[in-house]
């Protein structure tokens, strides 16, 4: 979820993931636990995903200025006993923290996700991505800090808009 | 309290982690500092929209359509070593054992030689002489 945000790609991926995985069982040397071999696979197919999705949202995009009733459905399809104002809020919260965690350096997004998303250790993050429990700390305050600065932006950009509306 | 000590501290202020000197201090802070307490709330919805998103449980059905389709895939790729080279192994092996047998097997059986003359036991047997075709004919 932290990579893609839409469940039913999260669901597809995690089938995509667990099949590489038991084709490629026989590669597993054993020099670093299960738990780790398979997060690795996941992280990689996860960023090929995205890098993927990224090309077809340009078309999404597009989609959706031409057809708005269908971004409404997308809209309504999370929350529907929420009152229309919250779910837009909300909607507007969701989007400003997936375009900041999806603007962040690759090395980053993995380890914020890693840590926040799946609750794992520095330690354990560390052994994922093959360096120091120091360098993976690094990466964490670096992308809180990158995120802090993006949704400012995204805040104080919104606030500009509702002001220009008015 | 300095902003950029405040914002280093803002985690650990929201999850009570913080020694209540520091507690204090950063609270005054957020009071009166707009940028700082405005870096808290992003910070406070970032949270719970990360939350939210983990809280999303993945397709009941999941495990089975992973099942299914590393069945699939072994039914049609996966080919085990007996049908692969095993099963035609045997098949010509046999087919080889079933040639020769029948050659050598050919090679084994002497016919019966057959004289022309007839053994003595056997002339009244043979009553062919005795009524030629000719006579037959005239009567």
């Amino acid at each position: 979820m932290g990579f893609l945000h839409q469940k039913d790609d999260a669901d597809d991926l995690t089938q995509e993931i667990f099949i590489q995985a038991f084709q490629s069982l026989g590669s597993f040397k054993g020099n670093s636990s299960f738990s780790t071999w398979i997060y690795r696979i996941a992280i990689n197919a996860s960023l090929n995903k995205v890098r993927q999705t990224s090309r077809r949202n340009l078309f999404q995009r597009l989609d959706g200025l031409f057809n708005p009733e269908k971004k409404n459905a997308d809209l309504l399809s999370g929350i529907v006993t929420d009152n229309p104002e919250n779910i837009l809020i909300n909607e507007e919260h969701r989007l400003w923290v997936q375009n900041a965690l999806n603007d962040l350096p690759e090395n980053q997004r993995i380890a914020i996700v890693l840590s926040k998303y799946d609750d794992l250790s520095q330690k354990e993050i560390a052994e994922i991505i093959n360096t120091t429990e120091g360098a993976v700390e690094s990466l964490i305050q670096r992308a809180k800090s990158n995120l802090r600065e993006k949704l400012s932006s995204s805040s104080i950009k919104n606030k500009k808009n509702t002001v220009g509306k008015k | 309290m300095k902003c950029e000590l405040c914002k280093l501290e803002l985690e650990a202020y929201r999850e009570g982690n913080l020694p209540g000197g520091i507690m204090k201090q950063v609270e005054e802070h957020l009071k009166n500092c707009k940028d700082c307490n405005e870096i808290n709330n992003l910070e406070i919805i970032s949270n719970r929209v990360i939350d939210q998103e983990k809280e999303t449980q993945s397709n009941p059905f999941l495990a089975t359509r992973v099942m299914a389709e590393i069945e699939l895939l072994e039914s049609n790729h996966y080919v085990p070593a007996f049908k692969k080279i095993l099963k035609p192994a045997i098949i010509m092996v046999s087919l080889t054992a079933a040639i020769l047998f029948g050659i050598i097997a050919g090679s084994i059986y002497q016919p019966i030689v057959s004289s022309d003359e007839i053994p003595v036991e056997m002339v009244y047997m043979d009553d062919a002489s005795l009524e030629s075709v000719e006579l037959l004919a005239t009567n």
